[in-house]
């Protein structure tokens, strides 16, 4: 079932070459039929040989017209919805100024659609949103309704952006941009026109009323809000098989809420400033007591995580190698879309959760084999080493610490 | 049961009447093929210039005098093939070898400037791993200098071949005629690489 | 230049029951030619008869087919149940990559070639093809490609026992098996991201390119040069057209890809940017060259297909093909055609509007031509006498399943539908349908047909009955439910996937499809190994078929027939058996001449076995084997010594003079 106009176009295109071949394999398949079952020869045939007709230009003449004529049934459509699927549409209800209720946006973007750029790599997902100044990883999350028009780049290979029930896909191409829009749901005078209301797109005045705006709001939540799959859909080399996404299509007002969550920092787990934390952290690192404490420490410390990843609010986590793990804590699965902690009800799961976490990195080659976050350059965890220059992993207690530390970042 | 002297030409055996001689049809095909594969390595560096016109300024390195040189050089040896297939045709064996002679001394020329012209630009900074355009000059040309490399081998064994005292006008003026195809086939590419690649730099607004 | 020896020598060789006293030629260089060596192995070596080459090429893809068919089954397996850990994903995508190149470069295109060697010469009335040892060469050629390509399985044995690891520019990599998919997408086949598997597979390919393109144009130059008189290019079996048309496509298509598998040569090798971001490359050039190629190729890969299914419906039908004319002019509009249509493979990388449009319009274009062939070969059964002969049991599924493909691809033709699809399992369908359902079949179609004719065996029993059930259902419970996973939302070439989707029932029967269809093949081989092995005689024409191969011995003679024969008609034999007079065929007079037969020569396989040390040479040398660089100078060398051994030689020859009647 598709879940917005690209995807429902593009639903309408197939389903009418599957009427246009399915009629073709009805008629000429018949006819096949017919052809070998009464021309087939009998036991002690003695009918003489067949007369030797050479062919018939005028049935062959009908039949390249007919078949042309077919064709052109397919192509007008298919024309049809290459420009409708191709140029991100200017809708008015969709442009930021008319829907968007969060903190101050700037001026120049309110006349633009959301904006959200998404960036290859292997094999995970960075989401961008420039006009809201955040970053986040492997889950982005969209308003239902309004046109979100998307800018594809990739930092490595080629990979390949793929929400099956909303679009088809684009490819991420590294050295070029690729640009495509999304929408999830209808907009608001489509749903109308869908209802069969008067006036819904042509001219004279459009209807509208908060009942209607309700009953659209409702056609939203029960049809549209939902957590979407996504997966990359071009070879990407050792873990392309597991580099999936997701997408959670909410309403409005709980985008906005999500977008404030994401720009507020991460405090400290004890709540102290970040610069007594550090402090502390470089003098007397044992004062810092606490599971999640003790997992932060990791993070800075020997696990060097913070070397490759964001946390937004923590000062000195910063690096931009690996997802921005901001929130991580909210999301519903971690390892671009692979492992999931999701209820049913769209809650999290929490003791999955842990477990996914304490798998992700206890097990991170086997999760997602080929993996940077094992084997990087300069050493990854898979190459951690001790004093002596020895080979020392995580311990299971190590992997424990962060794993609650990093279920804490919500 | 002896078999006579001329068992082993191929077309003895009668048919419909060959459209063009066997291996003169081949040497066209392979010409075919070998023509859309300078035309995919010249597109490529035609491509490649118009996407990046700033990345390098081949002006700096081009000597336009010695490639025109060159070229005038590639282009007397193709008439001098041209005189040796001729010279084949009627028997003439030393005329023949003084022309192809010839054609393998100008080519030899030839690819000594593009040995030079190689050198040099890569003293200027021109190399293969420069951006783009190094890559697809280098290829591109380099291709066509292993082109002639062999062109130049296979005229020097026919030339020595004409020494053995098997070669005469009916048999061998095919293989000649077929040499020199090819010879003038990666002539015609020179010019069009001339052209598209050198020339193309002085054309202001291209 | 003449052959002097006057002694007689022997061996003396028998043919049709005559004993003929045969001179060993001495070559322009003095030594001996290979002719009627004792030493099996070396006569099948050195041979330069197209039968013998034909059935080498069969032989040695069926082998290949096998090996495909085992990486397929592999994957299937695997796949069978979410999460599978059955293989690695590196190993997973090595064997899908490997499946691909495999079927496409050394099962299918060498069966194919296996049915143009062998049959194009007699059915044109020719004594061989044009040049008989660039014919060998091109064999032997394709054997070097085959060994190049697979011989990192060999590697990576030693890799996973740890007593190999990269080094110089592929260090840090662990694959020496190919493992970027068929088409083998830019950036990820540069040495950042793989390993010597990519250039195995470059110098693989690029060997098997020349072997192609040799053997291409000597078969253009054949069908061309060598016709018998009043063999009109209009009287020709469809078979030979189609191999023509096939073989200009050849000649045409390949420099695409041999450039741009030379650029990515040198793109790993000496640091060029071809398809380097970093230094200006672009990597969709990769995607456009290879796609100039590779949709030129699918069509070199079905028209042969099509072609045998062109000669068994009218043979089985007892009529002839209903509208030759279109049907040869379609097929060459196909070749046309298909070299315009390339970018619908690239449909998602952002073409822009006018592109896309364009492209989605020529693809459904070529959908006419398709059609008009399907619409003649039911037209030739129309009003015939069809008989479901082992031969007509696959062609009648040839066109049923090819329908069927035909649809998905017209499906995949409209551009925004194909956005969904693309890259999906709905596309994994439509080509195997065409490959399997449509390509396969036909290759079996002909085998059965025409083994009788290359071994002058009968088949015995109905065994093919059951090859043909298990493989057609096999077919389809393997790729039917492959079109609903696509549109599931399934991408292709994962190794594995999470339960939940609704995906794990379908990709179970897949599985199970697969080991049906498995099942076929293996009855298959049982049937020809019972043919070879125990066949009755079959005789000058067991089907009572129509065309001039027909008119020959089975197995025909190594000089295919004793006098030239004059053609009077299309469907030349089938004139000739029930036609009048006038359109019969006569035979020319030899004046006492005899035939003049190749002579046997090494040269061609010492040119294309020193492609093995230099495919091997590079690919080792970018793995970090020290003097590998040096193996790869010597095998140019050898190639070269081969090459001019090979034209000082000449072409040899000696006479036959067959004592019997024409046919």
């Amino acid at each position: 079932m598709p879940k917005g106009p690209i995807a429902e176009a593009q639903l309408d295109l197939f389903m009418l070459t599957v009427y246009v071949t399915g009629f073709i394999f009805i008629a000429v398949g018949g006819v096949y039929v017919y052809v070998i079952i009464k021309f087939r020869e009998r036991p002690n045939d003695t009918r003489p040989l067949p007369t030797h007709g050479h062919g018939n230009p005028l049935i062959e003449i009908g039949l390249i017209g007919a078949s042309i004529l077919l064709l052109v049934i397919i192509a007008v459509p298919t024309l049809q919805a290459i420009w409708f699927t191709h140029d991100t549409p200017d809708d008015p209800e969709s442009r930021m100024g008319a829907w968007y209720s969060g903190e101050e946006l700037a001026e120049e973007e309110a006349d633009n659609p959301l904006i959200i750029k998404v960036i290859g790599y292997q094999w995970w997902w960075a989401f961008e949103y420039p006009q809201l100044g955040i970053t986040t990883a492997n889950e982005m999350v969209i308003p239902a309704g309004k046109v979100v028009h998307l800018e594809l780049r990739s930092v490595d290979v080629i990979h390949s952006f793929w929400l099956p029930k909303i679009a088809g896909k684009v490819d991420l191409i590294p050295g070029r941009m690729n640009s495509m829009w999304i929408q999830a749901g209808d907009n608001f005078i489509k749903w109308k026109e869908k209802q069969g209301l008067e006036g819904a797109a042509t001219a004279g005045p459009a209807i509208d009323s908060p009942k209607l705006r309700e009953q659209y709001a409702t056609y939203l939540e029960e049809e549209i809000h939902d957590y979407y799959y996504g997966q990359c859909a071009e070879f990407c080399g050792e873990s392309h098989a597991r580099m999936l996404f997701r997408a959670t299509v909410v309403d409005d007002d709980e985008f906005a809420e999500w977008v404030a969550d994401e720009r507020t920092g991460h405090a400290t787990p004890d709540g102290k400033t970040w610069d007594d934390w550090y402090a502390a952290y470089a003098e007397n690192p044992d004062l810092l007591v606490g599971d999640v404490n003790e997992g932060l420490k990791l993070f800075m410390g020997r696990a060097k995580c913070a070397t490759c990843h964001v946390v937004k609010g923590n000062p000195r986590a910063l690096g931009v190698a690996g997802p921005n793990l901001t929130n991580i804590g909210s999301r519903m699965s971690l390892a671009a879309g692979w492992l999931n902690h999701r209820n049913e009800d769209g809650s999290i799961d929490v003791e999955l959760q842990y477990d996914n976490f304490f798998k992700w990195i206890k097990e991170t080659e086997v999760v997602k084999p080929g993996n940077l976050m094992w084997k990087a350059n300069g050493g990854g965890i898979g190459e951690l080493v001790d004093e002596q220059g020895e080979l020392a992993l995580l311990t299971d207690d190590e992997v424990h610490l962060i794993s609650l530390y990093l279920q804490s970042l919500k | 049961m002896s078999d006579t002297a001329t068992a082993h030409n191929e077309e003895e055996d009668s048919h419909a009447g060959l459209v063009v001689e066997n291996k003169k049809l081949l040497m066209w095909l392979f010409l075919g093929s070998d023509c859309m594969f300078f035309g995919t390595l010249i597109s490529t560096h035609l491509i490649y210039r118009k996407l990046y016109p700033q990345s390098y300024d081949p002006l700096v390195v081009f000597d336009l005098e010695l490639t025109s040189f060159s070229t005038f050089i590639l282009l007397m040896s193709s008439f001098l093939m041209a005189l040796a297939v001729s010279a084949m045709h009627k028997g003439q064996l030393k005329s023949f070898r003084r022309n192809v002679l010839g054609v393998i001394f100008f080519g030899l020329i030839f690819l000594s400037c593009q040995v030079y012209e190689f050198a040099h630009f890569t003293n200027e900074g021109l190399t293969l791993s420069t951006n783009t355009f190094g890559s697809t000059f280098y290829l591109m040309t380099g291709t066509h200098g292993v082109h002639v490399a062999i062109g130049i081998f296979w005229l020097l064994c026919l030339y020595f071949y004409s020494h053995t005292g098997k070669m005469d006008a009916h048999e061998s003026a095919i293989d000649v005629e077929v040499a020199g195809l090819y010879w003038h086939f990666v002539d015609i590419v020179w010019i069009v690489i001339f052209t598209a690649v050198y020339l193309i730099e002085y054309i202001p607004g291209f | 230049m003449s052959h002097t020896d006057t002694e007689i020598l022997p061996p003396e060789t028998t043919y049709a029951g005559k004993t003929l006293l045969l001179k060993p030629e001495r070559s322009r260089l003095g030594f001996v030619r290979p002719d009627h060596n004792k030493s099996v192995i070396i006569d099948w070596i050195t041979t330069v008869d197209h039968k013998k080459i034909g059935l080498m090429y069969g032989a040695i893809a069926l082998f290949f087919l096998l090996v495909g068919g085992v990486e397929a089954l592999i994957i299937r397996t695997q796949l069978a149940i979410p999460e599978n850990d059955l293989v690695s994903a590196e190993r997973y995508n090595q064997l899908f990559t490997m499946h691909g190149t495999t079927m496409i470069f050394l099962a299918i295109m060498p069966l194919n070639a296996a049915f143009f060697n062998f049959l194009v010469p007699l059915q044109i009335g020719a004594r061989d093809v044009a040049f008989p040892r660039i014919n060998s060469f091109s064999l032997w050629g394709f054997v070097a490609g085959a060994i190049v390509i697979n011989f990192g399985w060999l590697l990576q044995a030693l890799e996973v026992m740890g007593l190999l690891e990269a080094a110089g520019a592929t260090a840090g990599h662990t694959d020496f098996v190919p493992a970027m998919g068929w088409f083998g997408y830019a950036p990820l086949t540069h040495t950042d991201f793989t390993g010597a598997g990519t250039d195995f597979w470059i110098m693989g390919l690029q060997i098997l390119g020349i072997a192609s393109l040799s053997a291409a144009m000597n078969f253009i130059v054949t069908i061309v040069n060598m016709r018998a008189p009043g063999m009109k290019m209009m009287r020709m079996p469809v078979f030979t057209w189609m191999t023509l048309i096939v073989s200009l496509l050849i000649v045409f298509a390949f420099p695409a890809i041999t450039v741009a598998l030379g650029q990515l040569m040198f793109d790993r090798c000496f640091g060029t940017n071809f398809f380097v971001v970093a230094g200006g490359g672009q990597p969709i050039l990769w995607q456009h060259l290879f796609w100039i190629f590779g949709h030129p190729e699918v069509y070199i890969l079905v028209l042969p297909a099509m072609g045998i299914i062109s000669e068994t419906l009218p043979a089985f039908s007892k009529k002839p093909l209903f509208g030759y004319s279109i049907v040869v002019f379609s097929g060459a509009v196909i070749g046309f055609l298909g070299f315009a249509v390339w970018s619908h493979h690239m449909f998602t990388t952002g073409l822009g509007k006018v592109a896309t449009a364009a492209f989605s319009l020529l693809t459904m274009a070529i959908a006419v031509p398709t059609g008009v062939k399907i619409f003649n070969w039911v037209g030739t059964l129309w009003g015939g006498r069809v008989r479901f002969s082992a031969p007509m049991i696959f062609s009648l599924g040839f066109v049923w399943m090819f329908m069927i493909g035909g649809f998905s691809g017209i499906m995949h033709s409209s551009a925004p539908a194909n956005a969904q699809q693309q890259d999906s399992y709905f596309v994994i369908a439509h080509f195997h349908y065409i490959a399997i359902g449509g390509i396969f079949l036909a290759v079996v179609a002909g085998i059965y047909f025409w083994l009788p004719k290359m071994i002058g065996k009968m088949w015995k029993g109905n065994l093919s009955t059951w090859v043909a059930i298990f493989s057609v259902v096999g077919l389809n419970v393997t790729f039917f439910p492959m079109h609903f996973l696509g549109l599931l939302g399934m991408p292709r070439r994962t190794h594995t996937y999470l339960a939940g989707f609704g995906w794990e029932t379908y990709n179970l029967v897949c599985t199970i499809g697969a080991y049906i269809l498995a099942f076929g093949v293996l009855l298959l081989l049982i049937d020809i190994v019972r043919c070879f092995r125990s066949g009755e005689p079959a005789g000058d024409d067991p089907w009572d078929a129509r065309t001039l191969e027909w008119a020959t011995s089975s197995p025909p003679k190594v000089y295919n027939f004793a006098r030239t024969p004059i053609i009077a008609a299309r469907d030349a034999l089938w004139e000739h058996k029930y036609g009048p007079e006038s359109r019969r065929i006569t035979y020319e007079d030899d004046h006492g001449h005899g035939i003049h037969m190749p002579s046997q020569s090494w040269m061609p396989f010492v040119a294309s076995a020193g492609f093995i040390p230099l495919g091997l040479g590079v690919s080792l040398m970018q793995a970090g084997i020290p003097y590998m660089g040096y193996v790869a100078i010597f095998g140019l060398l050898v190639i070269s010594l081969g090459i001019i051994l090979w034209a000082i030689e000449g072409p040899g020859g000696y006479h036959l003079h067959p004592d019997e009647d024409a046919t």
